[in-house]
């Protein structure tokens, strides 16, 4: 891993790492963008990965989206995750796509940014001249770009545990099976054991130039006891914390639109395994 | 702008290959001319098709995202080492034949070698299951009808003789 | 003596074809690799119009492992001689080039072509040449180009390139005196076919032999092998067309793209063999696009819904260099409209005009915007007048009593149509009744369900110029093999796998027993396309086999002294009827017949061949309805398809399982088309859709099981069969459009344009709670 932070240290803007490969060689291939040197991670050992930590989980950024799937800690302990992957591309896809790729890549319409913005996970990244933590309300800066320099490698992302009863629950409309979204939700919803929402976490994907979050759904949510909760009203909210742009697959308005539909939907999804929870279900 | 070449050896089908490339150069390409694997289909070159699916140790991978060098020491396999022998069809192939789920072929090699990693991993799906997992591959011919049918029949088949 | 009975004919035979394919060993275009083989990659147009200011290529050249870069005036010599056989020369043309010169049409245009040692070194240099373009203001919207001031062609004048009026008086007095009178315009957008292997060629000039060597993704080796050797000046029996496996087509490889003949001419001109492979971005953004047009309906209805008359008004966009030449489907559109109705007198007029955008091209079914106007105005009249679709179909449609029948149009159907039968089979499996008593008890429920139908005629099996014949050359080869050489390019249709079904009935053989040729060595047919290949190449094959078998039993009559009427032949074995002891193999006619041949009978011919040219009768009609249903989700938009089922009348199935799957394959095309693919373009003519990311063909997550019903009446052709290739392109749009406004119908709107992807069907449903 020396080596790679040093290559990257060494050629800045010429050189770029090779992760998994399943958005850069297109656009290599295509001659939509050159470097002068490539770097590939795919041998890098310590780059892979899924760790128990402090509850929570720490993902090595060469861990294939296929490995983040099947992972049992990640299930348990990231529910999200495990719901947000099979939504990525196809399993051929998965099979080399990595999370830390997926990130780093920060496509706005992506999966694992959104959730890694819903859960305040948080990105560690290396260079020549030691380590550093982004937390990812930071990390995403615009559209294709985030807080990772040139010189700069990510090299994992941690998401931290929840303590508190929690429902979870992702979806996203896409033109077709494993498109990228038109706009997509990733959704937590903590409660204080009583009923009462004590935390709430709405991350969104294709309404916007980076990942957003839904600040006035969450903040809608929050002191809310479940039962209250009206999960299509809030979700409604949601088109306020939107800045889409259209593109030939869906206007700004179709996303905003349908977008806060889906929040509603999502939301619905959470709520109702909380109302399971509290019902013994 | 030409760079060195690499050395590089891989199994391929079974068989150990040596080759050399530049690093530009595509896995799909690389066993496309220099491994005759000429089973291996372009259909897109950008990941999205599928025509040019190959195993690389055991996964399913599109050969036209990967660079040759990466497969540096991998054991890949294509559509031309499925069949045991040349008077058998592997089940995934025979079920294709069996349900019409081919019309022109030329996304045949990439569905089957992609049907063969899905029933790996799901040994008994439901159709729905079935539908999804082979949206990673197009045909523009069959309309899917004989393909999904296919990979209904060769779970089947698999199942029953214990390949899975 | 009779006919073989059918023992292989109405059977799903495996084909033939496929051991080879399931296991990569096929052998399509791109896996010809030659000694010395060199490599195109076309330089193209970034900009919709232009001036090209400046082209130096000096850079490009100078890269190692480069051997040529022609520009439009190194190869544009050949301009008289690049139009296709169905274009007939005096017919009007936008001017022909190879390569752009001077001037760029359309984003993709190509103006410089590199070769090279590999594809990737091609690619390098076109970076490397030096290009100055002066944009100009581009034609982009049809409906808008012929009265634009900015020329597609400077050369003609003008951007319409066709205007047919035929107005007819009759219609106007029904009009003017009708119950109801309605009128929408239909629109379709801008699709591609999107064969999964793109275009490709590989030619090899063979010097002082003076013959051109060429392999090619092709649906027609005769139209290449024809006017190849034009565009080169050599005779045609100097171009050699292999002809191997073939990536599907669906019309966009009927003929000789700009590109093919540039690299014809490139070869020759090297003397090395050139291979060019189509990209996918190329395939996108230059190959052909299709179904861009607009046609207005109005139709005067009684007060019972009984059709009275029509007047149509087509519109199509030709693109700048149409595939094939400039084509007249606007025509043959209105022509069809009365499909299978009575429809009474029709006016109407049909006009094509030239825009900077890719060229228009066949693309299965090319002229099915008949069925999509009429079957979706039949709706609309539906919802207007109060009846239901279903029951106004019923008024209205041919009834076997009305036939033969004699179209207002032109049009004259035989009595073998069955449009009827196929309308109640197909309301009969998809449950009609019941289907609406879900509807609405959905309805109450906030759910959205819909239903469309589509019920249409389709003129195969064309008999006229150029595609009106095949013909096959049999022969039993000395092991009792049999080969047949046929004009026909196979490209995912089974032929090896059907016409071998047909000749083994005919003969009496096994299919396994017969190989087809095609490409070089067979005499001159169209190819394959037009759902053309079961009637007239079938017939001919049909025809070859009959003939043969005449001599086989002759022969084996005087071997085995019997008497030819005694004998049967089945599965490759002559016997003597009700002796099945007395009997000969194929192999042992076969081996007197050219090593033994003073054994033969007297006054018989030795060798066992026969060759049989086929002339189709002027059309051979099929028809088939569709009706599918689906459930749009009000919140996202999105259409989920729920059943569909297909009722169909080909004549005589020659492979069940063939026919399904052509039917299946063409329903998804409509589907994916109406739902899903789109050719967008921005308003400076700039192509959005460009990558599999963007042009979306459905998955098979996105179509729902097909369910498919024969009715069976013979048509009058040799084997009783009707052409199927394209119906199921031609019937899903309208269906699948139907469905959707009729699930749209509580919300007060009615759509008239595609796709209907969910942002355009939330935009409908917003634009009703707005109003």
């Amino acid at each position: 891993m020396a080596d790679v932070v040093g290559l990257l240290g060494e050629h800045g803007d010429d050189a770029k790492p090779l992760a998994g490969g399943q958005s850069l060689v297109p656009m290599l291939a295509m001659r939509l963008t050159r470097f002068e040197h490539i770097v590939d991670l795919n041998k890098v050992e310590e780059l892979f990965g899924v760790t128990a930590d402090n509850g929570g989980v720490r993902i090595g950024a060469m861990t294939r989206q296929a490995a983040v799937e099947t992972d049992a800690t990640v299930a348990e302990r990231v529910p999200l995750l495990h719901l947000a992957t099979p939504h990525i591309g196809h399993f051929q896809i998965r099979n080399r796509g990595t999370i830390g790729g997926s990130v780093a890549h920060a496509d706005p319409a992506s999966e694992y940014p959104a959730v890694m913005l819903a859960l305040d996970g948080v990105a560690e990244v290396a260079s020549a001249s030691g380590t550093r933590e982004v937390p990812a309300a930071e990390f995403f800066e615009s559209t294709f770009m985030t807080a990772v320099a040139p010189d700069e490698l990510l090299t994992a992302l941690r998401f931290p545990a929840w303590e508190q009863p929690a429902g979870f629950a992702f979806d996203e409309i896409a033109r077709r099976s494993g498109d990228f979204a038109l706009a997509g939700v990733a959704v937590g919803i903590g409660t204080d054991g009583g009923g009462r929402i004590n935390r709430a976490a709405v991350g969104m994907l294709g309404v916007g130039p980076t990942p957003l979050r839904a600040s006035s759904v969450e903040a809608a949510l929050t002191g809310l006891a479940v039962a209250d909760a009206d999960p299509a009203e809030i979700g409604r909210l949601a088109a306020d914390d939107m800045n889409p742009i259209g593109d030939v697959h869906a206007s700004a308005d179709y996303r905003r639109r349908a977008g806060s539909t889906l929040v509603g939907r999502v939301l619905a999804d959470a709520l109702s395994q909380l109302t399971q929870e509290a019902n013994g279900g | 702008m030409v760079a060195d070449q690499i050395s590089l050896s891989m199994t391929i089908n079974g068989r150990a290959r040596r080759g050399v490339a530049e690093p530009r150069l595509t896995l799909a390409d690389f066993l496309r001319e220099q491994a005759q694997c000429t089973g291996v289909h372009l259909g897109c070159e950008h990941g999205v098709c599928g025509s040019c699916t190959v195993l690389m140790d055991g996964e399913a991978v599109r050969s036209c995202l990967l660079f040759a060098v990466q497969a540096d020491g991998a054991d890949i396999t294509t559509v031309e080492g499925l069949a045991p022998d040349e008077e058998t069809l592997h089940p995934v192939q025979e079920a294709f034949r069996d349900c019409h789920g081919l019309q022109c072929g030329f996304c045949t090699p990439g569905f089957i070698v992609s049907v063969t990693a899905f029933l790996e991993a799901n040994p008994d799906p439901s159709d729905e299951e079935i539908r999804h997992g082979i949206a990673g591959n197009l045909c523009r011919c069959t309309g899917y009808q004989g393909i999904v049918a296919a990979t209904r029949q060769a779970a089947a088949a698999m199942k029953g003789s214990g390949q899975s | 003596m009779s006919t073989a009975a059918a023992r292989y004919v109405g059977q799903s035979v495996k084909r033939l074809e496929d051991p080879r394919l399931v296991t990569g060993h096929g052998r399509y275009v791109d896996d010809i690799m030659l000694p010395g083989m060199l490599h195109v990659a076309f330089g193209r147009s970034d900009l919709a119009r232009a001036t090209i200011t400046h082209l130096d290529t000096s850079a490009a050249e100078a890269l190692d492992g480069v051997h040529a870069v022609f520009t439009g005036a190194d190869l544009n010599s050949h301009n008289d001689s690049l139009r296709a056989s169905l274009h007939p020369p005096e017919s009007p043309a936008p001017p022909a080039n190879m390569l752009a010169d001077g001037d760029v049409r359309f984003v993709g245009d190509p103006y410089v072509m590199v070769v090279a040692e590999s594809r990737y070194i091609a690619e390098d240099a076109l970076e490397l040449v030096d290009v100055e373009f002066e944009p100009l203001d581009p034609v982009v919207d049809y409906e808008t180009a012929a009265e634009s001031d900015n020329h597609v062609h400077p050369e003609l004048g003008g951007n319409l390139a066709h205007d047919l009026p035929v107005p007819n008086p009759a219609q106007q007095e029904v009009f003017e005196n009708a119950a109801h009178i309605i009128t929408e315009t239909w629109h379709q957008h801008r699709q591609t076919n999107v064969p999964m292997e793109t275009r490709g060629i590989v030619a090899s000039w063979q010097p002082h032999a003076g013959v051109m060597e060429v392999w090619a993704s092709t649906q027609s080796p005769h139209e290449m092998q024809l006017v190849g050797a034009r565009v080169l000046g050599i005779g045609e029996h100097k171009m050699v067309v292999h002809f191997g496996d073939v990536g599907g087509g669906f019309g966009q490889k009927m003929f000789l793209g700009r590109e093919d003949m540039a690299v014809l001419v490139a070869a020759k001109l090297l003397a090395s063999p050139v291979k060019w492979i189509e990209d996918r971005r190329e395939n996108l953004l230059a190959s052909n696009h299709a179904r861009i047009e607009q046609m207005t309906v109005s139709m005067a209805v009684d007060e019972d819904g009984n059709f009275l008359a029509a007047d149509l008004d087509q519109l199509e966009d030709d693109g700048a260099y149409p595939l094939g030449g400039p084509a007249t489907p606007g025509a043959m559109a209105t022509m069809l409209y009365p499909g299978p109705y009575r429809m009474g007198p029709v006016s109407w007029r049909a006009r094509t005009v030239y825009t900077n955008t890719c060229g228009r091209g066949a693309y299965r079914g090319p002229w099915q915007m008949e069925s999509v106007a009429r079957e979706q105005m039949i709706d609309r009249v539906a919802r207007e007048i109060g009846i239901d679709p279903l029951e106004l179909r019923r008024r209205n449609v041919l009834k076997p009593e009305d036939l033969p029948y004699q179209v207002s149009t032109g049009l004259f159907y035989e009595t073998t149509i069955s449009p009827e039968q196929t309308l109640e089979q197909a309301a009969e499996m998809i449950g009609y009744d019941d289907f609406r008593a879900e509807q609405a008890k959905a309805r109450e429920e906030g759910r959205y369900l819909g239903l469309g139908m589509a019920l249409y005629i389709e003129p195969t099996s064309m008999g006229m110029g150029p595609l009106g014949t095949e013909s096959a050359m049999l022969r039993v080869e000395v092991d009792g093999h049999v080969n047949v050489f046929m004009g026909t390019g196979s490209h995912g249709q089974s032929l090896e796998t059907t016409i071998a079904q047909l000749v083994a009935d005919e003969l009496g053989v096994r299919p396994d027993d017969v190989t087809l040729h095609q490409g070089h060595g067979s005499g001159y047919g169209f190819g394959t396309g037009g759902s053309r290949s079961a009637v007239i190449a079938g017939s001919a094959a049909r025809a070859a086999a009959s003939g043969v078998r005449e001599k086989v039993v002759a022969i084996a009559a005087h071997l085995m002294e019997a008497s030819a009427d005694d004998l049967e032949v089945a599965d490759g074995v002559i016997s003597v009827k009700g002796t099945p002891a007395a009997s000969m193999t194929m192999a042992q006619v076969a081996a007197t017949a050219y090593q033994n041949s003073d054994a033969l009978p007297p006054g018989t011919e030795a060798g066992l061949e026969h060759t049989a040219r086929y002339k189709a009768p002027p059309t051979t009609h099929s028809n088939a309805c569709h009706i599918c249903t689906c459930e749009i989700d009000p919140g996202t938009g999105k259409v989920t398809l729920l059943r569909y089922v297909v009722s169909e009348d080909c004549g005589v199935l020659i492979n069940p399982m063939v026919v399904d799957g052509q039917i299946a394959g063409g329903v998804v095309q409509g589907i994916g088309g109406v739902l899903y693919e789109h050719c967008v373009y921005d308003e400076s003519g700039n192509p959005l859709a460009s990558t599999f990311l963007d042009y979306l063909v459905p998955t098979a997550a996105e179509v729902p099981d097909l369910e498919t019903g024969h009715v069976v009446v013979p048509s009058d052709t040799p084997g009783g069969h009707k052409g199927t290739g394209e119906g199921g392109a031609i019937g899903a749009p309208p269906a699948v459009f139907n469905a959707v406004a009729d699930a749209l119908a509580p919300f007060g709107v009615y759509p008239n344009r595609q796709p209907l992807d969910p942002n355009a069907v939330l935009s409908l449903i917003a634009s009703a709670s707005d109003s």
